[in-house]
C-alpha cells in the first residue's frame, strides 16, 4: 500500500507539472459515483462537457492511472438527454495513445456520434467497472473475524480537462467504516461518503483516497470458467460450465472449526459463502451439477416461464483463497436460440457467467456447431480473442467445427447476447442416422458372408464331406416339400371352385378351373420327380426316404380322391341332379380327404423338421 | 438482430422420440428376427442373396432410425 501511494503521488506531481496544450473541453459539472457494494466496482460518472475551444471536437479522452486501467473490465459511455436517466445508444469507446500525455496514464476516447461544435453543451454517462480493485487488509483473518477491505482513488476527476464543479459519492456495503481519507468537504453520512463539491481543478488534478471499509459481500472468483454450447439440430442446444473457482477475499487463518461454523449459522458479517447462485435460460432442462470427480452435490432448482434458477452448493463453505472446481450442465430447447435468417442460420445466446456476482478472470466460450457447418462467424459486442478447433463427439466422422472465443476480466455486465452465424445443409442431419443404419447393414451384410463362405480347412475330411452331403439332402427334401406345398395350394384352389359352383351354379368356369389345376399338377410332378430322383441317389437320405415316398403316394393319393370328387361333383351339376344326391355321392370322398390331408400335413410336419 | 430471424426447432416434434424410438426398434428386431430364421431354415442351395441383402437392409434401416430416437428420447443429442 505504501509503494501504491507514493507512485500515486508522482501522479500528482506529474499532473502539476504537465499543461497540455489541448484545452478545447471545459468540464462544466462533473458527478461521480463509486459502488463498493458488492466485489466489482462500478463508478458512474455524468459529464456536462463545454466545447469552449475554436476547433470542433469529435471524442472526449477519459484518463485513467495505469494501475487502474489493468482492471478495467468494462468501460461504457452513453449520451445523457436532458434531466431524464434513460440513456440511448452505446457509444464507441476505444484505447489511445495521444501525443504529449503524461506517461503512466491510460487513455480511453469515446466517439462521439454528431461533433461538438464550439460553444455546445454536451452529457454524458461513463460507466467503469473494474475488478480486484478491492483489496483485502488485513490479508488474513481468522474464521469468525469480519473482512476489511481497501480501496483507493482520487477524490478529483483525473481529466485531460479542467473540471469547474465535481463531487464524489463513495457507496459502501454498511455503516461500518475503519477509516477514510478525510479531506475538504468529506463527510460519512450512513453509508456514503461524500466528497466535494470543488471547484475550478486544474487538468489531472489527483488527490489520493483510501477508504477502509467492511465488506461481507462474497468476493466469488472464477479464475477460469469453460462455456461449451453444443448445438444439435435434432432439437437441443447443451451448456456445459467447468468453473475453477476462488474465494477472492481475505485469507482464512487458524484453521476451519465446523463445529464454530455450524454453532454460528447466520453469521452475516462473515465473507465466506456457502452457496451460489445461477440464473438460467427459462426452459432449461437436464440440469446436472458435480464436481470435479463426479460428485453429486447439493443442489436446488426452481423455475417458472421467465427463468430458472439453479441454487449450488459446494461441498465445504468457501473462505477466503479456498478453491473449489465444479461442472454444471443443462439442456435449452433449439427454438429459443438459434433462428433462420437469409439463408444463414444464428445463435444468440448470453455471453458471460450465469452465476450471480462472480468475476470471471478468463473465460473461454466454445460454440461447438454441428457437422457440416460452413462459412461460420461470430459478432459480439466486446472484443474476443477468436481461433477455431475441431472437436470429435458422437457419430462424427470430420469432427464438429468449434468457435472459440476468449475473454479475460469479465463481469456480470458482459452478460449480454452474442450471435454465432453459420450455413448448414439440412441434409447434413441425416448423416447421423445414416451412419448407425450403414453400422447395422455393415453386421448383416458380414453374417451373409460368413454363412455363405466355406470356411472349412479340411476339404477331404469325413465329417466335412457328410455335412456336404447332408446339406445336399435337405436342399432337394426342401425342394420336394415346396413341390407338395404348391400342389396343396392348387387343392384348395380346386376346392374353391367347387364352393363356387355350388353358389353360383357356373359349370365352365369350374372346368377352366380343373384344365389350370391339371396343367400345374403335370408340371410339379416333373419338378417332383427331378428332386426325388437326387433325393434317392444320395446315401444320407436313406434314413428319411420312407417318409418321403409315404408323402408322395399319400399326396398322390389325395390328388386323385379330389379330381374324383371333382368331377363327380361337375358331372352331377351338368346332369342337374338334386344337392342331396351330389351330397350322398361325394359324402365317401369327403370322408377319405380328409382323413389324407390329415396324414400328409402330419408327414409334412415331421419332414420339415429335418430340414 | 434482423426482424426476418425465424426460430428453428428439430425435424420432428421431440415429444415423438420415445414413442418413434419403441416402434421402430420393435419393427426392426422383427425384420431381423426374420432375417435369422431364414438364415437358419433355409438352406445353402435354396437361400437367395437378394432376399437376404432385402430382409437386412430393412432391419438396418428401423434399427439405425431406432437408435438414433433412443438416442435422442435418452438426452444424447447427436
Amino acid at each position: 500500500m505504501a509503494i501504491s501511494r507514493v507512485v500515486l503521488f508522482l501522479f500528482f506531481w506529474n499532473a502539476i507539472l504537465w499543461t497540455p496544450a489541448r484545452s478545447d473541453l471545459v468540464i462544466l459539472k462533473l458527478d461521480r459515483k463509486i459502488d463498493l457494494t458488492s466485489q466489482t466496482v462500478r463508478v458512474t460518472s455524468s459529464l456536462k462537457i463545454e466545447n469552449a475551444g475554436p476547433s470542433t471536437a469529435s471524442k472526449v479522452l477519459l484518463a485513467f492511472p495505469s494501475h487502474q486501467a489493468r482492471n478495467i473490465a468494462e468501460l461504457r459511455s452513453f449520451y445523457r438527454e436532458g434531466k431524464s436517466k434513460v440513456s440511448s445508444d452505446q457509444l464507441r469507446v476505444e484505447l489511445v495513445e495521444p501525443q504529449g500525455m503524461p506517461p503512466d496514464l491510460t487513455f480511453y476516447a469515446v466517439q462521439l456520434q454528431k461533433d461538438l461544435r464550439r460553444g455546445e453543451i454536451l452529457n454524458l454517462d461513463v460507466l467503469a467497472v473494474f475488478t480486484h480493485s478491492l483489496k483485502p487488509f488485513p490479508e488474513q483473518i481468522s474464521q469468525t473475524e469480519v473482512q476489511l477491505v481497501v480501496f483507493q482513488d482520487s477524490a478529483y476527476y483525473l481529466s485531460p480537462y479542467v473540471v469547474k464543479v465535481q463531487s464524489l459519492g463513495v457507496k459502501l456495503p454498511s455503516k461500518n467504516v475503519e477509516s477514510f481519507t478525510k479531506f475538504e468537504n468529506s463527510k460519512l453520512i450512513d453509508s456514503e461518503i461524500k466528497y466535494g463539491p470543488y471547484e475550478n481543478l486544474p487538468v489531472f488534478s489527483y488527490t489520493p483516497i483510501v477508504v477502509h471499509f467492511e465488506s461481507s459481500s462474497p468476493f466469488a472468483v472464477a479464475q477460469e470458467l469453460l462455456r461449451e454450447i453444443e448445438i444439435s439440430h435434432w432439437g437441443n442446444v447443451q451448456v456445459t460450465e467447468h468453473y475453477k473457482l476462488v474465494h477472492g477475499g481475505a485469507h482464512n487463518k487458524g484453521g476451519f472449526s465446523r463445529f464454530d461454523y455450524q454453532s454460528r449459522p447466520f453469521a452475516s458479517e462473515s465473507s465466506s459463502f456457502r452457496h451460489l447462485l445461477a440464473r438460467l435460460p427459462p426452459r432449461a432442462h437436464s440440469v446436472y451439477y458435480r464436481d470435479e470427480i463426479g460428485n453429486v452435490s447439493t443442489s436446488h432448482l426452481r423455475g417458472d416461464s421467465r427463468k430458472t434458477e439453479l441454487v449450488i452448493e459446494p461441498r465445504y463453505p468457501m473462505f477466503g483463497g479456498w478453491k473449489t472446481s465444479f461442472t454444471i450442465g443443462y439442456g435449452l430447447p433449439l427454438k429459443d436460440f438459434l433462428f433462420q435468417s437469409e439463408g444463414r442460420r444464428l445463435l444468440n445466446i448470453s455471453f458471460g457467467c450465469p452465476i450471480e456476482d462472480v468475476v470471471v478472470d478468463d473465460l473461454i466460450v466454445k460454440v461447438v456447431l454441428p457437422e457440416g457447418s460452413k462459412d461460420f462467424y461470430s459478432s459480439v459486442p466486446f472484443s474476443t480473442k477468436q481461433w477455431e478447433e475441431i472437436k470429435y463427439s458422437h457419430l462424427d466422422i470430420a469432427g464438429r467445427p468449434v468457435l472459440v472465443l476468449k475473454k479475460t476480466n469479465v463481469v456480470p455486465e458482459h452478460n449480454e447476447p452474442f450471435l454465432v452465424y453459420y450455413r448448414f445443409n439440412n441434409l447434413s442431419l441425416l448423416r447421423e442416422p445414416l451412419m448407425l443404419v450403414s453400422g447395422f447393414f455393415l453386421l448383416f451384410v458380414a453374417y451373409i458372408v460368413f454363412m455363405h463362405v466355406d470356411m472349412s480347412i479340411s476339404k477331404s475330411s469325413a465329417s466335412y464331406i457328410s455335412k456336404l452331403q447332408w446339406d445336399e439332402v435337405q436342399t432337394s427334401l426342401q425342394h420336394v416339400l415346396s413341390v407338395i406345398n404348391r400342389c396343396l395350394a392348387v387343392h384348395g384352389k380346386l376346392e374353391a371352385s367347387l364352393r363356387d359352383l355350388s353358389r353360383t351354379g357356373d359349370v365352365r368356369s369350374c372346368k377352366a378351373a380343373r384344365k389350370a389345376a391339371d396343367s400345374v399338377f403335370k408340371e410339379l410332378l416333373k419338378e417332383l420327380n427331378l428332386a426325388l430322383g437326387s433325393l434317392q441317389s444320395s446315401p444320407q437320405a436313406a434314413q428319411i426316404w420312407p417318409k418321403v415316398e409315404e408323402l408322395v403316394a399319400k399326396e398322390r393319393e389325395l390328388q386323385e380322391r379330389l379330381i374324383l370328387k371333382h368331377s363327380s361333383v361337375v358331372d352331377s351339376y351338368e346332369k342337374k341332379h338334386s344337392g342331396r344326391e351330389i351330397e350322398n355321392r361325394i359324402a365317401a370322398h369327403e370322408q377319405k380327404l380328409v382323413a389324407l390331408r390329415h396324414e400328409v400335413d402330419d408327414l409334412i410336419e415331421i419332414l420339415d423338421e429335418l430340414c | 438482430m434482423a426482424n426476418s430471424a425465424k426460430p428453428i426447432s428439430s425435424p420432428v416434434p421431440q415429444e415423438w422420440y420415445p414413442t418413434l424410438a419403441f416402434f421402430m426398434l420393435a419393427v426392426g428386431l422383427v425384420a431381423t428376427a426374420s432375417f435369422f430364421i431364414y438364415e437358419a431354415t433355409v438352406s445353402k442351395k435354396n437361400r437367395s442373396v437378394l432376399k437376404e441383402l432385402s430382409t437386412g437392409a430393412v432391419a438396418s434401416v428401423f434399427l439405425g432410425f431406432g437408435s438414433l430416437f433412443l438416442l435422442l428420447s435418452a438426452g444424447v443429442y447427436v
